[in-house]
């Protein structure tokens, strides 16, 4: 019972340590791909640093060491990228992006997982891209629907003046 | 005289009706026609170990936007995830130019295969994948990445598939170099089911910049 009191308290000052650290962060570092095998290439990229702005990443946490993060083309993004050790063990690891100009610092969350246990999901089946809005009437089928139904007036007229001239069928 | 006359009368019923007739099937609509383009039967042809251009595969980076000179693509990705049974969900209808990308999977420039969809049309008409069926093999595709580069592809295939045989491993299935398909509605379209299939371009990695 007490023991489980400690535990909690315990848990409490750690959210209450490491909420304001958070909050401070502003933005965030995207990792991508989340969850990687050991091995695996990692890129991230975040916008904090402004447009021209280069950082300094760490990845330590999972044995990458630093890796530099450079502006790039797309919306003032700051881009880097790291290979996993492959002796890396499963676990969630930070990774942490620091500003070139200011004390910015950004971070974000790395998966390692077993390539065994993580394997990605391929879709199956056919994909539903169309509802045949696209399938117009054909121009040429059109005239020539006209074209029949003109000649249909025409002799169903001729028909009826006969019959109307008593010539009858 | 007067029997000749009767048979040019009789004629003159019969061409009536068989006019009437076709016309109002013409109009009606009774034949689908102006369909969007499907491949033809060379286009499916792939040639095996063709590695001309085969180029080194890029470190993974999420698309942003896929091009094909060839039919005019020029349009943004968005993510696209699974639907509950298992299918790639495809993206939002309305948008007629947006394709997506299978956001768990690989992206395009790294090894694997990397899934990009986007519809034939909507409700509305033609959407942003409604002449992918007319690519040839050897055209362009080309995917700007978030990391700034950009990934070259040339097309292998051009195929179509039933929905109900669709050959899941041939066009989901993991590659070992760095592939891409880019997929859409295709096939044979039935008022009450929609469309029969899918077509499929098969491409794989020539260069980046």
């Amino acid at each position: 019972m007490r023991r489980t009191a400690r535990l909690l308290a315990g848990t409490a000052l750690a959210v209450a340590a490491a909420a304001p650290a958070h909050a401070a962060g502003s933005g965030r570092l995207d990792v991508y791909p989340s969850t990687v095998a050991p091995g695996g290439q990692v890129s991230v990229n975040t916008a904090v640093c402004g447009d021209s702005g280069a950082a300094t990443g760490d990845a330590g946490a999972v044995g990458a060491g630093q890796f530099t993060l450079a502006p790039s083309t797309h919306e003032g993004e700051a881009i880097g990228q790291f290979r996993v050790p492959p002796s890396a063990q499963p676990g969630t690891y930070e990774i942490v992006a620091r500003c070139a100009e200011g004390d910015r610092q950004v971070t974000g969350d790395l998966v390692v997982a077993l390539s065994a246990a993580y394997e990605q999901v391929q879709p199956r089946g056919s994909v539903k891209t169309g509802v045949g809005g696209g399938l117009g009437p054909d121009p040429v089928q059109t005239a020539a629907g006209v074209a029949a139904l003109a000649v249909a007036a025409a002799g169903g007229t001729w028909l009826l003046h006969r019959r109307a001239r008593g010539d009858g069928i | 005289m007067r029997s000749s006359s009767r048979l040019g009368d009789t004629a003159i019923a019969a061409v009536t009706v068989v006019a009437l007739g076709s016309g109002v099937w013409l109009l009606g609509g009774g034949a689908v026609s102006h369909a969007p383009p499907q491949p033809a039967a060379a286009e499916g042809r792939f040639d095996p170990g063709d590695e001309r251009g085969a180029a080194p595969a890029l470190p993974p980076s999420p698309p942003v936007r896929i091009r094909i000179p060839a039919i005019r693509v020029n349009a943004p990705l968005t993510g696209l995830a699974l639907t509950r049974a298992g299918n790639l969900d495809a993206p939002p209808a309305k948008e007629k130019n947006l394709a997506g990308w299978y956001e768990a999977g690989t992206t395009p420039g790294e090894t694997g295969t990397a899934i990009v969809a986007g519809h034939v049309d909507n409700t509305e008409g033609p959407a942003v994948f409604y002449d992918l069926g007319a690519l040839k093999r050897g055209a362009r595709i080309e995917v700007d990445r978030r990391d700034g580069t950009v990934a070259v592809f040339t097309v292998d295939a051009v195929e179509v598939y039933s929905a109900r045989n669709f050959p899941d491993e041939k066009v989901y299935g993991a590659a070992p170099r760095p592939e891409l398909r880019v997929i859409t509605c295709g096939g044979g379209y039935s008022r009450t089911t929609g469309y029969q299939g899918n077509v499929v371009v098969f491409a794989h990695l020539t260069g980046s910049r």
